[in-house]
């Protein structure tokens, strides 16, 4: 696809947004600004959440994934190493916008100069008294600066809580030219994935995560991408410390796999909300 | 309330259904990848036509410059003259290096063709095409993808 039209595409969504009035000063009593400690965070590892972000709020994340493999060498050339902080990092900005109740967009990039670019739109909240929270997601990956192999992605994200334990997460989203290579030289450039993940809070804010996104069909080279950790919450931030088989944050990355089951990898994410 | 309500369903669903049309067109194009031989497909005949018949606009020499029984013998006893390729190629025993077949039809990594194309340790001979233009990773890649599904005589 040519760079022309995404910049059109970018351009007709910042139309549409431009479009929604400004409303009114941010009502006090909006739910949206209230903690949800079941589901304190818009991302689980790397997997999205429902979790809504009010109006005209904001919030920004860093991922961080160190590249060296826990497993290469011996433990003494990992402590040497301090557990892979020597080695070169994937790391990842993102910041995120509530354009309006119940709607989100935001951009991700990355230190392999991929941009993200996403929304996420709530269908239905527990609060309301629904079964599920349920939010549909798009996004568009673009490597080199979003100049080449663009990755439209396309979901849903399904979570339920069961208080006081924690929350689950159901992730089937669609994602499209998951295989850079052209459609003749491929069986499959498109994965589906279905995403399971969990937030088990364990402290009044310190909570244990895990997540496993499988390629149930298409393309899907190397293994599926699975990472747990652990985090605490403090305030309007929430730290967490991740080990993951893979290096990737953005759905395009995601799609296309971690290395192997034997490479895990240290990291984490830092995120804090504004409101 | 409700007019609210339904104009943020209407804007979701547009910018979902824009994303949904933009990715239809997100494949990325294989003359993008095929250099100087924009119309190269993972077929024989266009394999034929475009590689082993021409040399290209990057100064990639034509194989059957040399493997060609047209007033010569084929060099390596490979004939890639079109009509009769795929008997010199697919399942044949390389004349070069014992045990090599060059091509296996779905398994281009045991191909020696590729071998020989890709200039691998191990590879008895000069790395092919000779000359100082040798083939793109791209086109390499459609050559591949066509033993990939089979190599057939299309």
């Amino acid at each position: 696809m040519s760079h022309r039209r995404v910049l059109l595409f970018v351009t007709a969504l910042a139309v549409a947004v431009c479009w929604l009035q400004p409303a009114p000063a941010q009502a006090q009593d909006d739910p949206d600004l209230d903690l949800v400690p079941l589901q304190p965070d818009f991302t689980v590892v790397a997997m999205p959440t429902a979790l809504r972000l009010p109006r005209y709020k904001s919030s920004f994340r860093v991922t961080h994934r160190f590249g060296r493999p826990l497993g290469a060498g011996d433990f003494g050339d990992l402590v040497e190493d301090l557990f892979g902080l020597d080695s070169g990092a994937q790391i990842g900005l993102e910041y995120r916008f509530g354009i309006m109740r119940g709607t989100q967009i935001g951009i991700h990039r990355t230190s392999d100069r991929t941009i993200e670019l996403f929304a996420q739109y709530d269908l239905m909240q527990e609060r309301d008294g629904r079964f599920v929270n349920l939010a549909v997601i798009g996004s568009m990956d673009g490597t080199n600066n979003f100049r080449d192999s663009y990755s439209p992605a396309l979901g849903v994200v399904v979570s339920r809580s069961f208080a006081p334990v924690g929350t689950v997460f159901l992730q089937p989203i669609w994602v499209n030219n998951s295989n850079p290579l052209p459609s003749e030289l491929t069986d499959d450039n498109d994965s589906f994935l279905l995403g399971v993940g969990t937030r088990i809070r364990v402290r009044p804010t310190v909570y244990l995560v895990g997540e496993i996104i499988p390629r149930v069909t298409g393309d899907d080279p190397g293994v599926n991408q699975a990472s747990f950790g652990i985090e605490k919450r403090a305030g309007g931030h929430m730290f967490q410390l991740n080990f993951s088989n893979g290096l990737g944050t953005t759905m395009g990355q995601i799609a296309r796999g971690g290395a192997s089951n034997d490479d895990w990898f240290l990291g984490f994410n830092i995120s804090r909300k504004f409101f | 309330m409700k007019e609210s309500w339904m104009r943020r369903h209407v804007i979701a669903g547009g910018v979902l259904l824009a994303l949904c049309g933009m990715s239809a067109a997100c494949d990325e194009k294989l003359s993008d990848l095929t250099g100087p031989t924009p119309n190269l497909q993972p077929t024989l005949s266009s394999i034929q036509r475009e590689i082993f018949d021409t040399t290209d606009s990057s100064g990639r020499q034509a194989c059957t410059n040399c493997h060609t029984d047209a007033g010569r013998n084929p060099v390596a006893g490979m004939n890639l003259r079109s009509g009769v390729a795929h008997t010199s190629l697919v399942g044949v025993a390389s004349s070069g290096k014992p045990g090599a077949v060059r091509v296996v039809p779905g398994d281009p990594e045991n191909s020696y063709l590729i071998h020989k194309l890709e200039g691998r340790a191990g590879i008895v001979g000069t790395r092919m095409p000779r000359g100082n233009t040798l083939l793109t990773e791209g086109q390499i890649r459609v050559i591949k993808r066509w033993i990939e599904l089979g190599a057939p005589n299309d």
